[in-house]
C-alpha cells in the first residue's frame, strides 16, 4: 500500500480539507430576511471617523437591537472593493463611506448610490446645520447623495522655535513664505525648507490652493480645461520652485505620508497640507516635533487666500440595499447634532456640522490654533480641490503634469499646453 | 593528477555532520545575511515606535517597545485572520495538490504538453481581469464571503504552480522504475501511488511550500471575496493605513507576526525538499 | 499487459475497474484538474474578450456600445503609454529573471550538500518570499527614501553619493528590480535544490573518476540533468515577473510613479480599469497583455528546446 506515514498524513489532510470546506460552506451568510431588519453592513476606509464609528455602533446596537457590521479598509482598497461589487451589482452591503470629489459624479451615474434629499429633510435632523460648502458638496443637481461626515482644509505647519528664533514671522503670503523657506533651507544638514507633496496624482489637491490663490481653477465657469492660463502656470511655477530650491529630494514620488514623515521627524520648516493630519504631529510616537508644531491659516496669493475646504469622507446608502431605511436610520442617528459633537471631541473627528464647531467644550480637543482656523475658513475657501468630472483619477495624471514639470526644471508652459489639450478631450468625451 | 589519487578523496566521504571548508561557510553566510538582513530591519522595526522608524539616526540605538504587538492582537484583533489564512492556506494547497500531481503525472508520462500550456494559462491571466466576473459569479451562488469561494480562488493560483513543478520532476524520473513495478503485477495506478509518489517527495513538499506561500500572500481575490469574518492576513494589513496616517510599527509588527505560521511550516515541510532516503532509491 | 501475472502471482482480481482506469489514466488523472481550470476560466475571458470590443465605462451595467478594435487600434498606436510598458514590462521580466536563474543556480549548488544547520539556513532564505509583499513593499519605500532611509545612510558610511532609488526616474525600475530578485530568488533555489537531490549520482561520480574538475562536471552533467527543472522554475518566475504588481504599487503607486517610469503593463491595466473606470478599454489592453505574456513563453519554451538539444 502506500507508506503508511503518507498516507496517514494525506488522509487526514483530505478528511480536513474536505470537511472544512463543507463546513463552512454550509456557514454562507444568509440571505437578507424579510420583516425587521436585525442586521446592517457598512463598509468604508480607515480614518478617525471610522474609529468613533465603532463606538457608536455599539450604542446604536443596545439601542435599537440592531447589530452593524462595520468593515474597514485602506483607501484604495476600499475603492477597488466598491468598484468591483457595485459592478456586481452586490447587496452585501448598506452603507458605504466614499470620497465624494472622486466618486460621487460616477457613482450617481451608474445608479450605485440612493437619492438621499427625502431623508435629510427630516425635520429634526437639521440638514443646515451642516456647513454650506459641505452640502453643496454632496449634492449634484439638486440631489443629496450623502452625508459629510468630516471636513478638511488646506493649513501651513510649521516649526515655531525656527522662526522664532530666525526672527521670521509667520507667513501671510506666500511670497513671505518663500522668504521664510528660503531662509531656513539647511540640505547639507538634511534639513529643508518645505516638505509638501510631489507626486503627480496626489499633489493636485495640494496644489490646488496655490492655484486658487493666484486667481486661477482647473476648469472655467463654464466647466471648460483652464490649466494653461498665466495664472494656472504662474501657480505650477511656484510651487514647482518651492520644492526644487528647498525641498528634500526626490519630491517627484512623495505623498504624503513621505512628506508629513520630514516634518514629524522635524527636517523641515513648513508642510503644507491638510488638516486631518495634525494629530500625527501631536503624538510623541509619532512626532519629534511635538512641542515645537504651530499652525497657522494657508497664505495670501496674488488673489488672497483661497485653500480648500472640502468634504473627504461621505457616507452614502448602497443603491441596492435591501434594507434602505434601516440604513438611514443608522445614518441619521451617527450623525446626528449629539453624536457629532461626540466624534468632535472624543474622536477628533473634523466634523461638518457648524453646532459641533461653535461648542467651546467640544473643540477643546482640537488643537487651539487649529480650531480658530476651522472656525474662520468658510468665507474664502474653496469647496473643491480636484477637477470636476466624471473621471476624476484620469484628470488628476492630466493636470499634475505641469506641476511636475515644475519641481523638475522643466518648461512648465509647454506642459500646460499638453495638460490644457488633454484635459478638454477629456471634458469634451463625457458631454 | 592519478587516478588513486582521485579514488581515495572519492572513498574518503564522511557519514555524519560534514565540516564545511571556511569558503563555503563564508559563501552560506553572506547569502543567509542578504536575504534576512532587510527582514532584521522589519523585525526591529516592529519594536520601534513610528518617530524611530523613520529617524535613520534611530537605526540601531532605539528604545524597544511592545505597543506594536499589543496592537496587533489587541486593537486589530488578529488571530482570527491567522485561522483564516491558516483555512484557506492548507484548504487550497491539499485540494491543489490532489488535482494537480495526478494531472503533472500523465502530463509528464503522456507528454500532454498542451494540458500544462492550459493550466498555466490560469496563472497567466492577470487578476485584474478575473475580479468583476468572479464577483459577479460567486455572488449569484451566494458564496461570497465563504472560505469556498477563497479556498476555490486560491486553488486557481497555486495549482498550475504544482503542475508546472511536479511536471519537471515527474519528466526527470526514469519509466524503468514504473515498468519494474507493472512487471510486479502493479497497475498503473499502483505504480504511480507506490514506486513514483514516494520518489516525488521532494517535488511535493517544494511543490506544498510554494503553494501554500502563495495563498497566505494572497491579497486581489481575497480583498473582494472576504467579509469580516473570513478576512485574511494581506487584506487585514491594510488595517494599519488610515485616511491621515500610516502605522508603520504596527504594519511591521503585523508582517513578523503573520511571518511566524508560515515559517514553522516551511521549518516541518522543508525537510522533505531533500530526503536523504529518496537519493538513495535512484541509485538503484 | 496484465496477463504477464501468469508467472504465479497473486489472481488477478480487479480486472474490470482497475483495468479501466489503466487505461483511461491519461484522462482521469488530467481530467479534473482542467475541468477545474476551464470552469473558472472561461466566463472571465469570454466576458473580457466581449469587454474589449465596447466602449464600456465606469459602470458594466451603463448602456455601452460596440466599437469593434478601436480599443485595440488605440492602444498600439499609443506611444506615450502602451509601448513604453510593453518595454519596461519587458526589460524587468527578462533582467529580473536572468539575475534570479543565476543567482538562485549558483546558490542552490553551494547548498546542495548536506551542512550542519542546512534546514535553518533553508528557512531563513526562504523569509523574504514569505513576508507579506504588502508590508515588504512598504518597508523597501522606507529603506530606500531619499531622505529618512536606511540605504543611504548604507551609502554614506560606504562613502559613496547617496542615491534617489525607488524616487528617481531612470534609477526606479532597477531598484525595483533589485527588489524583485531578492524576494523572488529563494523561489528558484528551493525549487532547483528539490531537482538538484533527486539527479542520479553516478553520472557525476563516473565523471570524477574520469577526472573532470567541478566545472565541467557542472557544465556538462549537472546543468544538462537539470534543464527540466530549471526551465520549469524560469516559466514560473517569467509569467509572474511580467504580472509583478505588489511591489511596484506600493512604492510608485497606481500611475508607476510621476512619470510613469515604473509603469508595466498589469500597472497600465490596473490602472485603466481600477482608476479610470475605463473597462472596455482595459479589457482590450489585458488581451494584449495576454497575448505578450504568450509570445514571452513561447519564446522561453524554444529556447528551453533548444538547450536540451545541446
Amino acid at each position: 500500500m502506500i507508506t503508511s506515514r503518507r498516507g496517514l498524513r494525506l488522509g487526514v489532510a483530505t478528511t480536513l480539507a474536505v470537511a472544512l470546506t463543507a463546513g463552512v460552506a454550509a456557514c454562507a451568510p444568509s440571505g437578507d430576511s424579510s420583516g425587521d431588519v436585525t442586521e446592517l453592513t457598512l463598509i468604508a476606509a480607515n480614518s478617525p471617523w471610522t474609529e468613533g464609528l465603532k463606538t457608536l455602533a455599539a450604542n446604536y446596537e443596545d439601542e435599537t437591537g440592531i447589530k452593524v457590521n462595520l468593515e474597514y479598509y485602506g483607501n484604495e482598497q476600499l475603492n477597488d472593493t466598491l468598484k468591483v461589487k457595485l459592478n456586481a451589482q452586490s447587496s452585501d452591503f448598506d452603507i458605504y463611506a466614499y470620497q465624494v470629489q472622486d466618486v460621487m459624479r460616477e457613482f450617481s451615474r451608474n445608479g450605485w448610490l440612493t437619492d438621499m434629499t427625502e431623508y435629510v429633510a427630516d425635520d429634526d435632523y437639521n440638514w443646515d446645520d451642516f456647513q454650506s460648502s459641505a452640502r453643496d458638496a454632496v449634492t449634484l443637481d439638486d440631489v443629496v447623495y450623502g452625508v459629510p461626515v468630516m471636513t478638511e482644509r488646506h493649513v501651513v505647519y510649521y516649526r515655531s522655535d525656527l522662526l522664532e528664533a530666525a526672527g521670521i514671522a509667520v507667513p501671510e503670503t506666500l511670497d513671505e513664505l518663500e522668504d521664510a523657506a528660503a531662509q531656513l533651507d539647511d540640505p547639507d544638514n538634511g534639513f529643508y525648507g518645505i516638505a509638501m507633496r510631489g507626486a503627480k496624482v496626489p499633489l493636485v489637491t495640494q496644489f490646488s490652493s496655490f492655484l486658487y490663490s493666484y486667481g486661477g481653477d482647473f476648469q472655467d465657469e463654464d466647466g471648460n480645461a483652464s490649466v494653461d492660463t498665466p495664472e494656472a502656470i504662474e501657480a505650477a511655477e511656484f510651487y514647482g520652485n518651492l520644492l526644487k530650491e528647498y525641498g528634500p529630494p526626490g519630491a517627484t514620488n512623495m505623498g504624503w505620508v513621505e512628506a508629513s514623515a520630514i516634518f514629524a521627524q522635524g527636517n523641515a520648516a513648513f508642510y503644507l497640507d491638510a488638516d486631518s493630519q495634525a494629530y500625527t504631529f501631536l503624538d510623541a510616537s509619532n512626532s519629534a516635533v511635538v512641542d515645537t508644531v504651530a499652525y497657522a491659516a494657508f497664505p495670501e496669493g496674488p488673489a488672497g487666500a483661497h485653500p480648500y475646504n472640502i468634504v473627504p469622507q461621505t457616507v452614502g446608502i448602497n443603491a441596492f440595499s435591501e434594507k434602505k431605511d434601516a440604513a438611514w436610520d443608522f445614518i441619521k442617528y451617527v450623525t446626528n447634532e449629539e453624536n457629532t459633537k461626540w466624534l468632535l471631541s472624543e474622536a477628533t473627528v473634523p466634523v461638518a456640522r457648524d453646532s459641533a464647531w461653535a461648542d467651546d467644550a467640544a473643540t477643546a480637543g482640537f488643537p487651539a490654533g487649529l480650531v480658530e482656523i476651522v472656525r474662520g475658513s468658510s468665507e474664502n475657501s474653496v469647496g473643491h480641490d480636484r477637477p470636476q468630472l466624471e473621471q476624476v483619477a484620469l484628470a488628476r495624471e492630466i493636470v499634475g503634469g505641469p506641476v511636475v514639470a515644475a519641481i523638475e526644471g522643466g518648461d512648465v508652459e509647454a506642459a500646460a499646453k499638453t495638460a490644457q489639450k488633454s484635459f478638454q478631450d477629456l471634458l469634451d468625451g463625457e458631454k | 593528477m592519478s587516478t588513486a589519487a582521485v579514488a581515495v578523496r572519492h572513498r574518503k566521504k564522511p557519514v555524519g555532520p560534514k565540516i564545511l571548508s571556511v569558503v563555503r561557510f563564508v559563501g552560506i553566510a553572506l547569502v543567509v545575511l542578504a536575504f534576512i538582513l532587510p527582514l532584521v530591519w522589519m523585525l526591529t522595526a516592529a519594536f520601534k515606535n513610528n518617530l524611530d522608524i523613520v529617524t535613520p539616526a534611530r537605526t540601531f540605538d532605539f528604545e524597544p517597545t511592545l505597543k506594536n504587538f499589543d496592537t496587533v492582537f489587541g486593537a486589530q484583533n488578529f488571530l482570527p485572520f491567522i485561522m483564516n489564512s491558516l483555512i484557506v492556506g492548507v484548504g487550497a494547497t491539499v485540494i491543489a495538490l490532489f488535482l494537480g500531481v495526478p494531472a503533472a503525472y500523465a502530463i509528464a508520462r503522456y507528454k500532454i504538453t498542451n494540458a500544462t500550456a492550459f493550466v498555466l494559462l490560469a496563472r497567466v491571466i492577470p487578476g485584474v481581469s478575473l475580479l468583476i466576473p468572479w464577483y459577479f459569479l460567486f455572488s449569484q451562488v451566494k458564496l461570497v464571503g465563504t472560505f469556498t469561494a477563497l479556498i476555490l480562488t486560491h486553488i486557481f493560483v497555486t495549482m498550475p504552480l504544482v503542475v508546472a513543478i511536479m511536471t519537471s520532476f515527474f519528466d526527470g524520473l526514469p519509466d524503468e522504475l514504473e515498468e519494474a513495478a507493472q512487471i510486479d503485477g502493479s497497475s498503473k495506478v499502483g505504480a504511480f501511488l507506490r514506486v513514483v509518489l514516494p520518489l516525488s517527495v521532494p517535488g511535493l513538499a517544494t511543490s506544498a511550500i510554494l503553494a501554500f506561500i502563495f495563498s497566505w500572500n494572497n491579497f486581489l481575490f481575497a480583498l473582494v471575496l472576504s467579509n469580516q469574518n473570513t478576512r485574511t492576513l494581506p487584506v487585514a494589513i491594510s488595517n494599519f493605513t488610515s485616511y491621515a496616517a500610516v502605522d508603520w510599527g504596527g504594519l511591521m509588527a503585523a508582517a513578523v507576526v503573520i511571518t511566524i505560521p508560515v515559517m514553522i511550516i516551511a521549518l516541518f515541510a522543508q525537510r522533505y525538499v531533500i530526503s536523504g532516503l529518496t537519493a538513495g532509491a535512484t541509485k538503484g | 499487459m496484465t496477463s504477464t501475472t501468469t508467472s504465479g502471482s497473486r489472481p488477478v482480481r480487479r480486472r474490470t475497474i482497475g483495468d479501466w482506469i489503466d487505461a483511461h489514466l491519461k484522462w482521469i488523472f488530467t481530467g479534473p484538474a482542467v475541468a477545474f481550470v476551464a470552469l473558472l476560466i472561461i466566463f472571465p475571458i469570454g466576458y473580457t474578450i466581449f469587454l474589449s470590443v465596447t466602449d464600456s465605462a465606469s459602470s458594466v451595467t451603463r448602456p455601452f456600445e460596440f466599437i469593434g478594435f478601436e480599443n485595440y487600434a488605440e492602444w498600439l498606436t499609443d506611444t506615450e503609454r502602451f509601448w513604453p510598458a510593453v518595454g519596461r514590462t519587458a526589460y524587468f521580466t527578462l533582467t529580473a529573471l536572468g539575475l534570479e536563474l543565476v543567482i538562485g543556480l549558483a546558490i542552490a549548488m553551494l547548498l546542495r550538500k548536506t551542512f550542519l544547520g542546512q534546514g535553518l539556513v533553508r528557512v531563513f532564505i526562504l523569509l523574504p518570499l514569505v513576508a507579506t509583499p504588502v508590508a515588504v513593499g512598504m518597508m523597501w519605500l522606507l529603506i530606500f527614501e531619499p531622505s529618512i532611509g536606511f540605504a543611504n545612510v548604507v551609502m554614506k558610511s560606504l562613502g559613496l553619493p547617496p542615491q534617489l532609488w525607488l524616487s528617481g526616474k531612470e534609477s526606479a525600475l532597477n531598484t525595483l528590480i533589485f527588489i524583485d530578485v531578492w524576494q523572488w530568488t529563494p523561489m528558484i533555489i528551493l525549487i532547483l535544490l528539490a531537482g538538484l537531490s533527486t539527479l542520479p549520482e553516478e553520472p557525476d561520480e563516473a565523471a570524477r573518476v574520469d577526472g573532470a574538475n567541478a566545472w565541467q562536471r557542472f557544465r556538462h552533467i549537472t546543468l544538462p540533468l537539470l534543464a527540466p527543472t530549471i526551465g520549469a522554475a524560469a516559466i514560473l518566475r517569467a509569467i509572474d515577473a511580467m504580472k509583478t504588481f505588489d511591489i511596484i504599487f506600493a512604492t510608485k503607486g497606481r500611475t508607476g510613479g510621476s512619470n510613469n517610469e515604473a509603469e508595466t503593463l498589469n500597472m497600465l491595466a490596473y490602472n485603466e480599469s481600477f482608476g479610470n473606470s475605463q473597462y472596455g478599454s482595459a479589457a482590450a489592453l489585458l488581451m494584449l497583455f495576454l497575448t505578450f505574456i504568450i509570445i514571452i513563453l513561447a519564446t522561453l519554451a524554444i529556447l528551453r528546446k533548444k538547450g536540451t538539444r545541446v
